[in-house]
């Protein structure tokens, strides 16, 4: 019981919050752009 | 040998399943954003055609107006209720990305005459509404939840504080309730306050970002009245959020030394758990544009793809407000907060006009 508490404390403490997940997908998105792979987002 | 137990297991949701689930509400938003664009388009140019004075309706308001109605007619089915529950998630990813459209020396300069004045609302704030509640009577706990919602960043802070200070769900419910409904309400009085003073873009910015309290609808609020507006309203309320941390840390104290809370152990490692992540974000994507990292078209599209972001939060505003369940939340805190968001609204508006006055801005 004690092993499977300290792996789900464990599992959350490597689990991003939804804050985190918006920075990772933005950062990731203006690298994309960076990189060339998206040329043009239009509007 | 011993008995095995059976345990009853909740089954945790795969990632993918997960993932799978809010796609029809993410479609929905975007379905109903889109819409909003069109009519934009259409509409102005329909009534141009026809001869008819008709006011220009961005596409912000029109995603709002739509994602309203569906809420609180048909209501929102529970197979769109994952993916429209996403609508935070758009709008922090749309402020990292608007980053690109800030210049480090701006930041530096706004942030700094932001920074001021967000000390002064949020001490004013907390305040004001520490005595509206005792006034009312409200409970103590309440108080704070409120207090905390309408001094830094509405629903993210009552939520943190909530857990800090160990309240009861149905205060936080209470004061989540009070904050939205008064959130909504600023969406359409802020826009018509702030051109019958004809308040400039940058005073107008400053005072959404300062006095509507959920980050969404001050956002919508700012880019209501003009993109320039909304881009200062997204800066200085990204400004309130980075105090989240401090405030929630001051309360858990005062309510640990009441021994109604548990003690706070490692404070910094409190302050960084509680700090919003999306802020630092921002400011590097501000960095990477400043130093030139970016591109005069990459910078364009960074600022697109930031559109589509709010585009979608703008519809997820609409659809998670729902007039019938704040109802039902109770007249008491509604009062108190409707009260204290009008003086705060009053107050910051002075501090707005007293700050460009003496910044010149």
């Amino acid at each position: 019981m004690g092993a499977e508490r300290k792996a789900e404390n464990n599992e959350s403490r490597w689990k991003l919050s939804l804050d985190s997940w918006a920075v990772v997908v933005a950062l990731l998105a203006a690298l994309l752009i960076r990189a060339g792979v998206f040329k043009h987002i239009p509007w | 040998m011993a008995d095995v137990v059976t345990v009853p297991q909740v089954q945790p949701v795969q990632p993918a399943l997960r993932f799978l689930r809010v796609i029809p509400g993410v479609l929905l938003l975007g379905a109903i954003g889109y819409a909003g664009k069109l009519l934009e388009q259409n509409v102005g140019a329909y009534a141009k055609a026809h001869h008819w004075t008709f006011p220009n309706i961005e596409y912000v308001l029109w995603a709002i107006v739509l994602g309203l109605a569906i809420s609180n007619t048909v209501g929102v089915p529970e197979i769109f209720r994952s993916g429209v529950a996403t609508y935070e998630f758009w709008l922090k990813a749309g402020i990292v990305l608007l980053g690109a459209r800030f210049l480090l020396g701006d930041i530096l300069k706004l942030g700094g005459v932001s920074l001021v004045l967000v000390a002064i609302e949020i001490v004013g704030s907390l305040a004001f509404m520490t005595f509206l509640g005792r006034l009312f009577k409200l409970k103590p706990k309440l108080t704070t939840l409120l207090a905390v919602g309408s001094a830094v960043c509405g629903v993210s802070a009552i939520i943190a504080t909530k857990g800090a200070i160990e309240a009861d769900d149905e205060d936080s419910s209470f004061s989540i309730a009070a904050i939205l409904a008064l959130g909504a309400l600023a969406l359409f009085t802020f826009p018509v306050i702030g051109h019958f003073l004809h308040l400039s873009d940058r005073a107008y910015g400053l005072w959404a970002g300062l006095g509507v309290d959920n980050t969404a609808e001050a956002t919508a609020a700012g880019a209501l009245y003009s993109d320039a507006a909304g881009k200062l309203a997204v800066l200085v309320k990204s400004t309130r959020n980075a105090m989240i941390g401090f405030v929630v840390l001051a309360y858990a104290i005062y309510w640990a030394s009441k021994g109604q809370a548990q003690a706070v152990g490692n404070k910094a490692a409190f302050l960084w758990q509680k700090f919003p992540k999306f802020v630092l974000g921002f400011l590097l994507i501000s960095v990477l544009a400043t130093y030139h990292f970016f591109n005069k078209d990459q910078v364009g599209a960074l600022a697109n793809l930031s559109r589509w972001a709010f585009l979608l939060t703008f519809a997820g505003v609409g659809l998670r407000t729902n007039f019938r369940d704040m109802r039902k939340q109770g007249l008491r805190p509604f009062a108190v907060g409707a009260i204290g968001e009008v003086a705060i609204a009053v107050f910051t508006l002075g501090l707005v006009i007293g700050a460009e006055k003496i910044f010149g801005f």
